[in-house]
């Protein structure tokens, strides 16, 4: 096991170093330069302050000189200067907008598997029946939901539609970042309690809208899950031991069928973060996947650069997880 | 007698048959093919049922008056924020959709299983890949395809070798003749090292190219990528290659624009959807093939003398079949929400092509004043999918061979 993990760390890294290479050339690539903006804003710059500013920002020189460059100083954690916020892009990605994200995606995440497991363990105990016709329907619906059309039409019914009709009924914010900040909790201007409360009520829509398709997804994977483990002929034993269903269910049934549901929920964290650029787009978040679609548009690569190289990280890290927890939660399984 | 007509009365039923009866069952899948069928209908027949045309802007005066109308007589959904009429845009939005989802699926599934066979079949087993030319190798030449390759090999191996010495010479180059004309400091001593080191191994390699031989597993490589492309952050990047892609100074962009003109991006979303879309399709008919090729069948057909491509691609692949039509059907649906989110977003389908995803985005800035702009196309996309879904599980459990009558 622990040669094992030692062997997939150092595969990661030739895999890392060429999804590097990719992203890093294909930003490069991407049409205008930075400077095209610059020569709009100030129609008066000379065609030799340009080539400074060109020679500043390191543009003279060939690709894979700038890939090198821009791996040298970002393996000691310096990924260059944004230049619509006008600060390191690393504080921004990683200082400001990914906590933001990860409390969204955190709180989507358990979100989905706090209704995704009961749902499916209670679809395939009362298999055939109206509630698991009702759960199987309401997960396809859920899967087929596109994530953009479900937040405006969320943002439609609870910020507009209802609070309109229902006078009592509280009307959902539409910018979905909360007024307080923690220094205030510091301060003592808020309470603790009124910080969580204001956070949280802005972030139940975009988390509702975020955590759908998993929530659905994985309903699904944990009812076959169940109702193939509930085939197997140890539950059978188990039933003919003359266990009660409670025990045969929870203690010899579910922890079986979870063993998959980790793999799945383990390779769907990174799809969910990288998903969060339409949820935040759409709720106004300013989280990383917002900060991604903002830098494509303002050609700030060295954010967009910084933002993907952690998403690839993440991705291959997870990867990572999943197979080694796949390992832990079940002892069939050994890896040499 | 009377035994021979009872037995001939018995209809022979083959797999398909057998398939189709169960998918009958599937009440769901049912419904959802008809909504495909009609959905297919629609597109096709577009300019007849349609009652506008899609672009078509109100003219005359008081033009305001025909902005954001709600459902009317003459306009069943109402009209957008150009007085465009909503339903005609939607008709012909279904083209677009249908044409992403039904040719990104298809491409992908063709790329996806060639890809993923080559690499079961040929996994363990690696195939030459470079016989130098003075190489004493048995059977070096045969059989012709491969006689080819080997030349060409030859020409691409050397070709890289020299673009390699050109890359140090003109990384180092400057450096190194700096130190000759005697500027003499650490920078320049290391550039000449490194060139010296440089074009040392290219020597080394240029001599191992006239006799070595090399021998590469398929589906080493093609696994390694595709483990590759699955690190790879999937919507952002198709975010980026769009941008990229779609761009009229580029190289593609202008290509695509000459060929396709106004429905340039529609070409261009499908190839970016394709370019990840095969990576499901390849890992699981590359699973397959492993089995498969262990069992009977296949020794027999390699007993008989039956080539590889034939054995790949007549028993192998159709043996797969089941797996592979379930996946591609539910490949239509995710394209079509792919192609849906990148419009969405505005790095899809360009304005003035209607697609019901960038419908959407128009839409969602008139949410609070005009609802029902969004409702329309967003209810379509998910419509689509849904039906696309309910069908690919109607058919995983029709083509389940396992699954009873």
């Amino acid at each position: 096991m622990f040669t094992y993990t030692i062997r997939r760390l150092l595969q990661m890294i030739p895999l890392l170093f060429a999804a590097s290479i990719v992203i890093f050339t294909l930003l490069a690539l991407q049409p205008g330069d930075p400077l095209d903006e610059l020569r709009q804003q100030n129609p008066r710059i000379t065609a030799e302050q340009l080539e400074q500013l060109r020679r500043a920002y390191g543009l003279d020189q060939p690709i894979y000189v700038r890939y090198f460059k821009w791996l040298g100083r970002a393996l000691q954690g310096d990924f260059g200067q944004s230049r619509t916020y006008a600060s390191p892009a690393g504080q921004i990605i990683f200082g400001q907008r990914l906590p933001r994200t990860l409390v969204l995606s955190g709180a989507a995440l358990i979100l989905a598997l706090l209704v995704a497991i009961p749902a499916g363990i209670f679809s395939a105990v009362r298999q055939y029946s109206w509630s698991d016709y009702v759960i199987t329907f309401l997960s396809f619906v859920g899967f087929s939901m596109p994530i953009f059309f479900l937040g405006i039409l969320l943002l439609f019914l609870f910020a507009v539609w209802i609070p309109e009709r229902v006078p009592w009924f509280p009307k959902f914010p539409v910018q979905s970042v909360s007024d307080f900040q923690w220094v205030q909790v510091l301060r003592g201007e808020i309470t603790f309690f009124q910080f969580i409360w204001d956070w949280a009520f802005k972030l139940v829509l975009p988390v509702l809208a975020l955590s759908t398709i998993q929530m659905a997804a994985w309903t699904r994977y944990m009812r076959a899950s169940l109702l193939e483990v509930l085939n197997q002929d140890y539950v059978r034993t188990a039933r003919a031991k003359g266990l009660s269903e409670r025990v045969v269910l929870y203690k010899h049934a579910l922890r079986n069928a979870l063993i998959p549901i980790v793999t799945l929920v383990g390779l769907a964290i990174p799809g969910v973060f990288g998903g969060a650029v339409i949820t935040e787009t759409i709720f106004s978040y300013p989280g990383m996947g917002r900060a991604i679609f903002d830098a494509l548009i303002d050609k700030d690569y060295n954010v967009a650069m910084a933002a993907l190289a952690f998403l690839a990280l993440l991705t291959a890290v997870f990867n990572l997880i999943a197979d080694l927890v796949y390992a832990v939660v079940d002892p069939r399984i050994r890896y040499s | 007698m009377a035994a021979v007509a009872t037995t001939s009365k018995q209809k022979p039923q083959s797999t398909w048959t057998l398939a189709w009866r169960r998918f009958r069952k599937h009440k769901a899948a049912m419904v959802s093919l008809g909504v495909v069928i009609a959905l297919i209908l629609i597109a096709i027949f577009a300019p007849w049922i349609a009652p506008y045309s899609p672009t078509a802007q109100p003219t005359g005066e008081n033009l305001a008056d025909y902005y954001f109308l709600g459902p009317t007589r003459e306009h069943w959904l109402g009209t957008d924020e150009l007085g465009r009429d909503v339903l005609s845009r939607i008709i012909y939005g279904a083209r677009i959709s249908l044409l992403v989802g039904f040719v990104a699926a298809f491409a992908a599934a063709l790329l996806g299983t060639t890809l993923g066979v080559i690499a079961g079949y040929f996994s363990g087993r690696p195939l030459r890949f470079y016989v130098g030319p003075f190489a004493k190798a048995a059977g070096g030449w045969r059989p012709w395809p491969f006689a080819l390759w080997r030349v060409v090999s030859w020409v691409l191996f050397y070709g890289l070798l020299y673009l390699a010495a050109d890359l140090a010479w003109k990384l180092s180059g400057a450096n190194a003749q700096a130190l000759f004309s005697g500027t003499f400091n650490l920078n320049n001593l290391l550039s000449l090292i490194g060139l010296v080191l440089a074009w040392g191994v290219l020597l080394l390699m240029a001599g191992w190219g006239l006799f070595g031989q090399g021998k590469i597993d398929l589906d080493v490589i093609i696994s390694r990528f595709m483990d590759f492309m699955l690190t790879i952050p999937e919507l952002p990047l198709l975010l980026v290659l769009s941008a990229l892609l779609r761009d009229t100074q580029g190289v593609v962009g202008q290509w695509a624009d000459e060929v396709f003109g106004e429905s340039a991006s529609v070409f261009i979303i499908i190839t970016i959807i394709v370019l990840f879309g095969w990576i499901g399709t390849g890992r699981l008919i590359r699973g397959a093939v492993l089995s498969l090729r262990e069992q009977d069948f296949t020794t027999a057909a390699q007993a008989l003398g039956a080539g590889e491509a034939r054995i790949m691609f007549r028993h192998l692949v159709p043996n797969a079949l089941a797996p592979l039509i379930v996946n591609a059907t539910l490949a239509i649906g995710g394209a079509i929400l792919t192609e849906a989110a990148l419009s969405f977003l505005g790095f899809g389908i360009q304005p003035p092509v209607a697609t019901w995803g960038n419908m959407l985005t128009n839409a969602q800035e008139y949410i609070f004043t005009a609802p029902w702009l969004a409702l329309a196309p967003g209810f379509m996309i998910f419509l689509t999918v849904l039906a696309f879904n309910y069908l690919g599980d109607g058919l995983r459990d029709a083509l389940d061979p396992r699954s009873r009558l």
